[in-house]
């Protein structure tokens, strides 16, 4: 019996998720990653979802299977609709439930029945309007099969088929009437419409004689909306008190379906979006031509690689010119060193490295043509940081103690990524403690990525691996963001940077003389 | 009716928009501390005070204007609440009077004008009778013209006038009212009915019937959206003046709240004993700074305690070299110069015992930043793209701060390139501070004449004093104690 569209079984869906935004995300640009999937979706409360990696393989394809399946866009579209519309619906229902149910006659009243009724007949629509769209699409997927079976046996039921009949006739009903207030020292009385005239007409004939040139227009739009609902609530009440057999059947209807929503659907709605969030978001690159592909997770280190693979947040930058990297780690290398040149594409590199082992582990596509991860337990992040006053620590000390504490928690199972660390001590001294550094990694025996300058740190032993990001050879400010396996070259270019900035001494000298 | 207690004879304009030039200066010179002290939660105070900041003044006789006002303002500082809190309460009043001339319903902008109206000219009679009661005491030009004007301007047969044109309203009579039913059964098309038909009277009497309990506002207030659906037609004769008035209370509440702000960081200092003072500007084409206990005001507010301050005395220097050991208080030295340049720039105290500097005509930080987050580049670019960003804006007469700036590379790329740009500066008047790691820069200006060298105070003992010294570069570092201490349980 189908039960959720994330997790195989009810058990895996009940495991406890993380609710708090993992302290890696924001080094990986993981929190713009997210942020932006999730930015037209906060109500959904998928947050979990993305900030808890699987160790499991088999809830991950049955993940990558559905996400398979949602590709096809015409699918994605009906789906899309339903799961925004019934979750409105759904947080409707809770509020109108709620009130139903209380005892206070300004909550239980015909404006909330009102209510019901309507939600009840957007419900009936949407759920006809899916089963219909379900049956124009072939899935392949387990999850979507067994949800559009599920759906199937649900309409066909005696209990929906006698719900929906009752609201066409209800709203047929309710559309005759017609009533009029009488508004005088705070007290409204109310009877029948019985034709009286509409008074604005009358006026509008009274001051025609008036009428000169042009003048601005002080009619406002003004929203139809009662702002205060137990007002409406009373007037409804001589309004049902004349209209006494409509409103009884509105009674009867109410306290009939009250619960109407089927929670699996309603879970369905919700979740379905952890899907169509993605791919919403990744639309836009592939329609420029980058690759995304569904990686095979494996649990043992020995053989993992991403071709073609990107900086997922930086590719919404670069699109089209977004430049893709390859590696390659075989047992026993488990660390890569990257050097090179700044502003070469090393940090960017370390960023990719990280975002799609996350990704993966979740069940969703990654950037690039061809992968296979590992699964991990966490991916521990140390990027350099801005100096926090209120701390009241130097900057290296911070660092330090940040470098312990993440050396403290990792394990085998984790993933390590080291940037530009140690840059705000001596030469001297940054040499020393990235040796220290490179020691305690590797004796963890984590995979790791260490971005440095101190090309040194690349021969630690055989499980480094050296990669470098290289320069056109012909023009050595030009960077190719290509990081490729290679021993460090010791180059830099920074003298030719501050001069792309007009920031040698002539160049400055010449600026301020302006 | 002019408030001009920020400047002689032109208006104060909050800026309340972030701009991130300023956020960064306010962030890497420790300022949200600082504003946050001075406001105590209220955002006008932060937002008048912000934009003082962060306008330094150039002219040394405006300065001298706020530095009277403020002097007044610091020896009659309930005075100044007091009027404070008079606009503060206006506008309070005016927010929960629920009076607003921006109104959707049309009806509702007339009778809202004259509610304004009435709250306005209420707290105007307040705000003189401070000035009659008050205005011996004051002795600065600001408070003094501010006091007089509004004993002049706002006399009893005027507000005797006013009041007599605003007791004059009228409430609508009954009104017949049709309705069809919305999608959740609420009230829809409402069209305004005649009631003078055969009969109408008779029928009413005895149809069912809802009365607005006494204390029910919303629901009377539900009652009166009935009425402007019905009709939407009034006119908004009075509104101009209420927006005058409400603009006229804007002003002053701004302009106030900078001199409540200082009121406000007065009193936390005074109470952790750290001292402050009046400061001494000379004109931008001196070079001369003195300085006696100057120290980070913000980093004092932090630790709710007396901290260490510096003191300098400098004539002929362009160029400030700070080395030495981490955490031995370099970038809070860089940090209390900032500060005092920006607070003694627009009329404040600072945080010293003695304070004399040169105009500046802006002041400008580079400190080493966390790897940028928006990716456009690598982190030496961004570095070197902010650089000259600060080159596009500065000039003659200004001053830059650099902290560890260029650290994004190694030593020996990293001193060339900030040795080109520090020459560059100071060879064009442009006053620099700069601590940094580069041994190799700082060594390069060991000849340079107008350079001092200060560093970090270490003891014989390894002991930190916080305290900046006169001081050449030594070439040691500090790292391995630290790894050694933190890693203390792995070792």
């Amino acid at each position: 019996m189908f039960y959720s569209i994330l997790f195989k079984t009810k058990e895996q869906h009940e495991q406890k998720r993380c609710t708090d935004e993992p302290d890696c995300f924001k080094d990986l640009n993981l929190n713009q990653i997210f942020n932006q999937v999730l930015k037209n979706k906060k109500e959904f409360k998928l947050e979990s979802l993305f900030y808890t990696p699987l160790q499991d393989v088999e809830i991950i394809s049955y993940r990558q299977e559905v996400m398979h399946d949602l590709e096809n866009e015409k699918l994605r579209r009906i789906i899309s609709n339903f799961s925004k519309n019934i979750y409105n619906i759904d947080k409707n229902m809770i509020k109108i439930t709620e009130a139903l149910t209380s005892k206070k006659s300004y909550e239980n009243n015909y404006l909330t029945r009102g209510m019901l009724l309507n939600c009840a007949e957007k419900y009936c629509t949407e759920i006809n309007n899916l089963v219909d769209g379900l049956k124009e699409n072939k899935l392949h997927s387990e999850g979507l099969n067994s949800f559009a079976e599920y759906l199937l046996d649900y309409i066909e039921s005696d209990t929906f088929k006698e719900f929906y009949s009752h609201v066409i006739r209800l709203q047929n009903q309710l559309s005759t009437v017609e009533y009029c207030m009488y508004i005088k020292n705070g007290t409204i009385r109310v009877r029948k419409y019985e034709g009286e005239i509409d008074y604005s007409q009358k006026l509008l004939k009274c001051f025609e004689k008036f009428r000169q040139g042009e003048v601005k227009d002080y009619h406002k739009k003004l929203d139809e909306e009662p702002i205060a609902t137990h007002v409406e609530a009373e007037v409804l009440n001589m309004v049902a008190s004349l209209y006494k057999d409509i409103f009884t059947d509105l009674n009867i209807f109410c306290e009939k379906y009250m619960y109407f929503i089927d929670n699996t659907i309603s879970r369905f709605a919700c979740e379905i979006q952890f899907y169509l969030s993605w791919l919403e978001y990744i639309l836009p690159l592939r329609q420029v031509g980058l690759p995304f592909n569904y990686p095979k997770l494996v649990d043992n280190a020995e053989h993992i690689y991403v071709r073609e693979g990107f900086d997922l947040a930086l590719a919404f930058i670069t699109r089209e010119n977004t430049v893709t990297n390859d590696f390659i780690l075989n047992t026993p290398e488990r660390i890569m060193v990257v050097t090179g040149p700044n502003q070469g594409g090393k940090t960017t590199f370390a960023r990719a490295f990280g975002q799609m082992h996350w990704l993966a582990s979740l069940g969703l596509c990654i950037p690039g043509s061809e992968a296979t991860l590992n699964i991990f337990d966490n991916i521990f992040t140390h990027f350099a940081r801005e100096e926090d006053l209120s701390s009241l620590n130097g900057k290296l000390q911070d660092d330090l103690i940040r470098l312990h504490d993440l050396l403290k928690k990792a394990t085998n199972r984790s993933i390590i990524i080291v940037n530009e660390i140690f840059s705000s001590t001596t030469l001297s001294d940054a040499l020393v403690l990235g040796q220290y550094m490179m020691d305690a990694i590797s004796k963890i025996g984590a995979i790791a990525v260490v971005v440095t300058f101190l090309d040194k740190l690349a021969y630690h032993g055989e499980e480094t691996v050296s990669m470098v990001s290289i320069v056109n050879e012909s023009d050595p400010t030009e960077r190719t963001y290509k990081i490729i396996r290679k021993p460090p070259d010791g180059l830099a270019y920074a003298i030719h940077i501050a001069n792309k900035y007009n920031l040698t001494y002539e160049q400055i000298c010449r600026r301020l003389k302006k | 009716m002019k408030v001009n207690l920020m400047f002689r004879n032109k208006d104060f304009v909050v800026k309340s928009e972030s701009d991130s030039i300023i956020d960064t200066l306010a962030n890497d010179l420790g300022f949200k501390y600082i504003i946050s002290n001075m406001s105590q939660g209220d955002k006008i105070i932060s937002n008048a005070c912000t934009t003082a900041l962060f306008n330094p003044l150039q002219s040394i006789d405006e300065i001298c204007y706020r530095q009277e006002n403020l002097i007044d303002a610091l020896r009659k500082p309930d005075v100044i609440r007091q009027l404070y809190d008079i606009t503060i309460e206006t506008e309070k009043k005016r927010k929960n009077s629920f009076y607003w001339l921006s109104s959707s319903y049309i009806s509702s902008v007339y009778s809202n004008a004259i509610g304004l109206l009435k709250i306005y000219i209420e707290m105007l009679m307040k705000l003189r009778r401070i000035a009659d009661k008050e205005v011996a005491g004051f002795q600065s030009e600001g408070f003094l013209n501010f006091f007089t004007m509004l004993q002049r301007e706002l006399n009893d047969d005027y507000f005797a006038e006013v009041n007599s044109h605003l007791n004059e309203l009228s409430e609508s009579n009954g009104m017949l009212i049709s309705s069809k039913l919305g999608n959740y059964l609420q009230g829809v098309g409402y069209v305004l009915r005649c009631k003078n038909q055969k009969g109408f009277w008779r029928k009413w009497t005895f149809a069912p019937s809802y009365t607005i309990a006494p204390r029910d506002d919303i629901g009377a207030a539900d009652l009166g959206k009935r009425r402007d659906r019905a009709i939407n037609e009034v006119s908004n004769a009075l509104a101009q003046a209420a927006e005058h008035l409400e603009s006229f209370f804007a002003k002053l509440r701004n302009e106030l709240a900078f001199y409540v702000g200082c009121i406000n960081l007065a009193k936390s200092l005074k109470m952790i004993k750290m001292p402050i003072c009046i400061p001494k500007l000379i004109p931008i084409e001196q070079r001369k700074r003195s300085y006696r206990n100057l120290y980070d005001v913000g980093l004092a507010l932090t630790k709710n305690d007396a901290i260490v301050g510096n003191d300098i005395d400098t004539t002929d220097k362009l160029l400030y070299i700070i080395t030495g050991a981490n955490q031995g208080g370099k970038s809070t030295f860089l940090r209390s110069i900032g500060q005092a340049q920006l607070m003694a720039q627009c009329g404040m105290f600072v945080g010293a015992e003695e304070f004399l500097a040169p105009i500046r005509n802006g002041v400008f930080t580079h400190f080493k930043k966390e790897e940028d987050s928006s990716m456009k580049s690598g982190k030496l670019d961004e570095e070197l793209s902010r650089m000259s960003k600060i080159v596009d804006v500065i000039s003659w007469g200004s001053l830059v701060l650099f902290n560890e700036s260029f650290s994004s590379t190694n030593e020996y790329e990293g001193s060339e390139i900030f040795r080109q740009i520090t020459k560059a500066l100071i060879d064009n008047n442009v006053e620099v501070f700069s601590v940094t790691h580069f041994y190799t820069y700082a060594t390069d200006f060991l000849n340079e004449k107008n350079t001092e060298f200060l560093r970090a105070e270490r003891l014989e003992n390894g002991e930190r004093t916080f305290r900046i010294v006169k001081g050449e570069p030594i070439k040691t570092a500090f790292g391995e104690d630290l790894y050694r201490k933190i890693f203390a349980d792995s070792l």
